[in-house]
C-alpha cells in the first residue's frame, strides 16, 4: 500500500524536489488521518513503515503512542489525531508510521507520526497555498504552514519541525508532573 | 625538514607538548609537597626544555622565545640561584597557561600570536625577568652568565653564543689548561664527554650545535675538539649527513644524568660516552679502545684536551698491553675505577629504563572515535546475539541452541573487554583539581591543601568527561563555602591549613567519588531559614537532616553570605545535581557543624551498556539493572499494605504497575524484585521475572528527556524495545510520595 503510494507520484526526477523546495514550492506527502487530508513536505520524510510492535512509555500524555526500533535506533511515535486534540487513532490494516525527520536546535532527529493511511505524494506549486486561517480550525494555527489546494481540495500542510518539535512533549510532561503535586 | 612532513608529524607535536605540559604542570603543584624537590624541579626543567627542543623543529618561533624564558628561570631555580616561591609556581602555572594556549593556536592552524596572547606574553616575560634578573648578576659563572640571552625579547639568535665562544677559544692544544699529573687518577674535577653524531642527526632536525650551546648552560667548556668522519672529508660526502664528532673537556657542578640530558633528543643516535671527574685513566683508555679504527689517535686528542696526561695514558696503556686477554672492563673493576655502589646505581637506572621503554611498547595510542566506535559495534553485536539465541531456541535445535551459548558466551567477553579499554583511571581528573585548589585557595587568600585518595579507581572514559565538571563545582564549593577563613579555624582549634579531599571507590556496579573538606559543615538552622525565605518550604516544617541537606541542591537556593566570583551565586548545586542525575547518577550530602562536609557521587561505571533483568509488566518489558538487585521473591502482602516482611525484616515496595500506569490486570502470582541502591533496600512489584540478559543502553532522545524514573532504552532479542527503568529515581521519587502522604495524612489530624 504504501509502495503504491509512493510510486504514483514517484515519476518526476530525483532532483526536481530538491531545487523545487528552494523556490518555496515542492512536492508533499499527503495522508488520511480521521477523514481530513494532510501534507507534510516530502523532504522532512525519511521513510514510512507498517504499524506495529510500539512501546508504550509511561506517563507520557497520550499523544505519545511509545517508542519503536527504528533499525537499531530508539524512535519515538507521535499519534497526531491525538496531538490535535482529536480521538486517538484507530488502528487498520492501513495504518502505518511516518518517519519524519525534523531538526531542533541544530539537532537532527527522527519522530514517527501514525497516520490512517498514506495517499499520495503531489506537487503543489507556492501559489496554490494560502495562508493558514486565522481562526476557526480545529488545529492549533501554529501548527500549520499553510492551506493547499489539490485538485480544487484543501489538504493541510503542517508545519513538521513545529507538530512535532520537544516544547510541545515537555508542557505536557510537565503538566503531568504537575498533577502529582498535591 | 620539508612542509609535508611537518604535518605529518605535528599531531604528534601537539599531543606531547600537551602531555609534557601536563606534566610541567603536576610537578610545579607537587614542589609543595614533593619529597624530592631537586629532582621535582629537575622534571620541571626537562618538560619545559622538552617543550623548547621539539617547538624549535616545527620553527615556532613565538614558543621558543617564550619557553627559553621560562626554561632560564627554571635553570635558576634548579641551581639554586632562584627560590622556588609560590610566587614563582604561580607565575610558571601561568606561564604553563601560556603555552599551553600558544600550542592550542598553531592546533588551531594559526602560526602567529593572536592579539590576546600577544598581550598577555609581555607582563608573563617581565615577571619572569625579575626572577632572572637578580640571578645573572648574582655570582654565577661567567659562562652560565653568558648562556643566558641577555634579552630575549628582541629576538637575538640563540646560537650567538657559541660562535663567540668558538671564535675565542683557543686551538685544540695550544694551551694544556691541566697540571700533569703523575697518578693514574686523573686528577682534576672536570668531565670528559666524548661524542659521535650519528649520520642521520642534522636529517632528524638536530643541530648539534644547540647541543652546546645547552651544555654551556649546564657548565662550562672548557676545550673542544672537533674529530670530523673521515668519511665526511672525502668528495662522496653526502652534505646533508651529519660527520661530527667532538671531545669535550667540560667543567659542571651538574650530575651526570643532567649533563647527559643535553644529549636527550640525539641520545639514540649518537655515541656518547660521559667521564666524571677524577675517572681512572682506564675510563679514558676504555674510550680509546672502543673507537672504530681509521679515527686518529684519540688518546693523543685526549691529552690535547687536557682530560689525561700523556704520562697516565702511557700507564694506561702499558696495563692492558699486558694482559691482553683481558676486557676492558676487567681492567676497570681490577683497577676500582668504579664502585660498586655507581655500579648498582647504573644497573638498576638502566633496569628502570628498560622497563620505562617496555611500558611504552606495551601500550598503543588509539583514537577514541575508534574505541566508541567499536564499542557501538559491540552494541549492536549483543542484540544480535540476543536475537539470535531466542530463534536458536524456537527451532528446537540442541546443536544450535549450543552453537548460539557459546556465542553467547563469547559475546559477554567481547563487551566486557571492550568496555575495558575505554576504562581510564580517575588519577588524571583528580590530578587536575590540584591546580584548582591552588589557584582558587591563593584568590581566597585561604591556605587549603588537596588529599587525593583512590585515584587507581577506574571507570569509563565518558563518564569521567561528565563528571568533571560537576566535581569542578564541589571542589570550589568546598574551598569557597566548605573551609572557614584562618582566623575562624584557629578559633575553632583547627589546622590553619584546611584539607579538602577527593576519594573514589567501587560499590555494586557504580562508582562512588567523595568531596570531603575539614570546614565549617552545613549549618541546618540557616538553610531552613533560606529556605523558608525563598519559599522552598512552609515555615515551622520539621525535616530531618537528609531533607534539610537535599534542600541544598534546590534550584536558587545558595547560603553564601557574599557572592564571590567563584560560587555563591545560587546557580550551583541545582546544576550539579541536575547534571549527576542526568548520567543515572545520584548525589548526597553529609555535614556536622564546625566539623566538615563530605558531598557523595555515585556514578553508573559506564554508560554504554548493563547487565540487565527482565521483568514483565502486562505487555510491556522493563529492564532492571541486575548490579542493584539483591534479590527476587514472590509476593506476599496484606492488601493495602506498600510493605512486606522480608526473613523478619519490613521491606518497602512499590508497584512499578502503579508507578507506569501499566493497562490489563495484575498477574496472578505477582513477584518482588528487592533492589538496593545507596544502602537503600527497596521492592518492586512486577508481574512476571524474565531473566537476566546483557544489553546496551539507547539513549530516549531529546523528546523523552523529561521523563521520570525511566533512565533509557533497550532492543530485546524479539526487536522490541524495551525501558531500562531508573531506580535512584523510582527510590527517590517513591520516597516523597509517601512523605507526601504521611504529611497529608497530618494535616487531616491536625484539621
Amino acid at each position: 500500500m504504501t509502495a503504491t503510494g509512493m510510486t504514483e507520484v514517484g515519476g518526476g526526477s530525483r532532483s526536481a524536489p530538491r531545487a523545487a523546495a528552494l523556490e518555496g514550492s515542492s512536492q508533499y506527502l499527503t495522508f488520511l488521518l480521521g477523514g481530513e487530508q494532510f501534507a507534510v513536505a516530502i523532504i522532512h520524510v525519511k521513510e514510512i513503515i507498517e504499524y506495529g510492535r510500539v512501546a508504550p512509555v509511561p506517563m507520557m500524555p497520550a499523544w505519545i503512542r511509545g517508542v519503536i526500533n527504528l533499525r537499531g535506533a530508539v524512535v519515538p511515535v507521535m499519534d497526531l489525531a491525538a496531538r490535535f486534540g482529536r480521538p486517538a487513532a484507530t488502528l487498520t490494516r492501513r495504518t502505518c508510521i511516518v518517519v519524519v525527520e525534523i531538526v531542533t536546535e541544530g539537532e537532527r532527529r527522527d519522530v514517527g507520526v501514525v497516520v490512517d493511511a498514506v495517499s499520495a505524494v503531489q506537487d503543489i506549486a507556492a501559489r496554490d497555498i494560502e495562508p493558514p486561517p486565522a481562526m476557526g480550525g480545529l488545529i492549533q494555527s501554529d501548527f500549520i504552514r499553510g492551506m493547499g489546494k489539490v485538485d480544487g481540495r484543501f489538504v493541510i500542510i503542517l508545519d513538521a519541525t513545529r507538530v512535532l518539535s520537544d516544547e510541545g512533549f515537555a508542557t505536557s510532561v510537565n503538566a503531568g508532573a504537575n498533577e502529582d503535586v498535591p | 625538514m620539508s612542509a609535508s612532513i611537518t604535518d605529518r608529524v605535528l599531531p604528534t607535536f601537539l599531543a606531547e607538548s600537551r602531555e609534557v605540559l601536563q606534566e610541567m604542570e603536576d610537578g610545579l603543584l607537587a614542589v609543595g609537597q614533593s619529597p624530592d624537590l631537586a629532582e621535582t624541579i629537575n622534571a620541571i626543567f626537562r618538560a619545559a626544555h622538552t617543550i623548547k627542543g621539539s617547538a624549535g623543529l616545527f620553527d615556532l618561533a613565538d614558543i621558543v622565545k617564550f619557553t627559553h624564558v621560562v626554561e632560564t628561570v627554571l635553570d635558576g631555580a634548579r641551581q639554586g640561584r632562584v627560590e622556588m616561591s609560590s610566587d614563582l609556581i604561580s607565575l610558571l602555572l601561568l606561564c604553563v597557561d601560556h603555552i599551553r594556549a600558544m600550542v592550542e593556536e598553531i592546533a588551531a592552524g594559526r602560526r602567529t600570536l593572536n592579539e590576546a596572547l600577544g598581550a598577555q606574553q609581555g607582563p608573563l616575560l617581565e615577571r619572569l625577568a625579575r626572577f632572572s634578573a637578580p640571578a645573572a648578576k648574582a655570582a654565577a659563572p661567567p659562562a652560565v652568565e653568558r648562556a643566558t640571552p641577555a634579552a630575549p625579547s628582541e629576538g637575538a639568535p640563540e646560537f650567538q653564543l657559541w660562535d663567540e665562544r668558538s671564535a675565542a677559544s683557543p686551538a685544540p692544544g695550544v694551551a694544556a689548561a691541566s697540571t700533569p699529573g703523575s697518578d693514574a687518577i686523573a686528577d682534576h674535577d672536570r668531565w670528559h664527554l666524548s661524542i659521535r653524531f650519528g649520520r642521520n642527526v642534522l636529517r632528524n632536525g638536530m643541530e648539534p650545535l644547540s647541543i652546546l650551546n645547552y651544555l654551556g648552560k649546564v657548565g662550562t667548556i672548557r676545550k673542544l675538539v672537533t674529530i670530523p668522519d673521515p668519511a665526511g672529508l672525502v668528495e662522496t660526502m653526502d652534505p646533508e649527513s651529519c660527520y661530527l664528532g667532538f671531545e669535550i673537556a667540560f667543567e659542571s657542578t651538574a650530575d651526570k644524568a643532567a649533563i647527559e640530558g643535553a644529549f636527550e633528543f640525539v641520545r639514540d643516535d649518537c655515541r656518547l660516552n660521559i667521564i666524571p671527574p677524577r675517572s681512572r685513566v682506564a675510563e679514558y683508555l676504555r674510550l680509546i679502545h672502543d673507537q672504530p679504527d681509521g679515527v686518529p689517535a684519540l688518546g693523543q686528542i685526549l691529552v690535547r684536551c687536557g682530560s689525561i696526561t700523556e704520562r697516565e695514558l702511557e700507564a694506561a696503556l702499558k696495563v692492558q698491553s699486558s694482559a691482553p686477554e683481558q676486557k676492558v672492563g676487567a681492567i676497570l673493576v681490577q683497577q676500582e675505577a668504579v664502585s660498586p655502589g655507581l655500579v648498582d646505581a647504573a644497573v638498576a637506572k638502566q633496569a628502570q629504563l628498560r622497563e620505562a621503554r617496555s611500558q611504552d611498547g606495551r601500550s598503543i595510542r588509539v583514537d577514541a572515535e575508534k574505541l566508541d566506535n567499536l564499542i557501538n559495534l559491540v552494541g549492536e553485536l549483543i542484540i544480535a546475539a540476543a536475537r539470535t539465541d531466542m530463534v536458536g531456541r524456537r527451532a528446537r535445535s540442541t546443536e544450535l541452541q549450543e552453537c548460539t551459548s557459546s556465542l553467547s558466551t563469547l559475546v559477554q567477553h567481547v563487551r566486557d573487554s571492550a568496555l575495558q579499554l575505554r576504562m581510564v583511571k580517575i588519577a588524571a581528573t583528580f590530578n587536575r583539581f590540584q591546580r584548582v585548589v591552588h589557584d582558587v585557595s591563593r584568590e581566597l587568600g585561604k591556605d587549603i591543601g588537596l588529599v587525593v585518595a583512590g585515584e587507581e579507581t577506574e571507570l569509563d572514559k565518558t563518564v569521567v568527561e561528565k563528571i568533571s565538571d560537576p566535581l569542578m563545582h564541589l571542589v570550589r564549593n568546598a574551598i569557597d563555602h566548605g573551609i572557614e577563613p584562618a582566623d575562624v579555624r584557629a578559633a575553632r582549634g583547627k589546622p590553619a591549613r584546611g584539607t579538602v579531599k577527593l576519594n573514589a571507590f567501587h560499590d555494586s556496579g557504580s562508582i562512588v567519588i567523595e568531596v570531603s573538606d575539614d570546614g565549617g559543615g552545613l549549618r541546618k538552622d540557616r538553610i531552613v531559614a533560606k529556605a523558608t525565605e525563598r519559599g522552598l518550604i512552609e515555615a515551622g516544617r520539621k525535616l530531618s537532616d537528609r531533607e534539610i541537606y537535599a534542600l541544598i541542591f534546590e534550584p536558587g537556593f545558595s547560603t553564601a553570605e557574599t557572592v564571590t566570583n567563584l560560587s555563591g551565586r545560587g546557580v550551583g548545586m541545582d546544576v550539579v545535581k541536575r547534571n549527576i542525575v542526568a548520567l543515572r547518577g545520584s548525589v548526597d550530602v553529609r555535614s556536622e557543624e564546625g566539623v566538615g562536609t563530605t558531598v557523595t557521587v555515585r556514578m553508573p561505571l559506564t554508560l554504554a551498556m548493563i547487565n540487565g533483568f527482565l521483568v514483565g509488566l502486562g505487555n510491556s518489558v522493563f529492564v532492571i539493572p541486575l548490579d542493584m538487585i539483591d534479590e527476587c521473591l514472590e509476593l506476599s502482602a496484606e492488601p493495602g499494605h506498600d510493605y512486606t516482611n522480608v526473613r523478619g525484616q519490613v521491606l518497602p515496595f512499590v508497584r512499578l504497575r502503579d508507578v507506569f500506569a501499566v493497562e490489563g490486570a495484575r498477574a496472578r502470582r505477582e513477584s518482588i524484585v528487592v533492589v538496593n541502591y545507596a544502602g537503600r533496600r527497596a521492592g518492586l512489584v512486577v508481574d512476571t521475572l524474565l531473566g537476566e540478559f546483557q544489553t546496551v543502553i539507547k539513549p530516549l532522545g531529546r523528546s523523552f528527556q523529561h521523563v521520570r524514573c525511566i533512565g533509557g532504552a533497550t532492543i530485546l532479542g524479539t526487536g522490541d524495545v524495551a525501558l531500562i527503568v531508573d531506580v535512584p529515581a523510582l527510590l527517590e521519587q517513591s520516597r516523597r510520595a509517601a512523605v507526601r502522604r504521611e504529611r497529608s495524612a497530618d494535616r487531616g489530624v491536625h484539621a
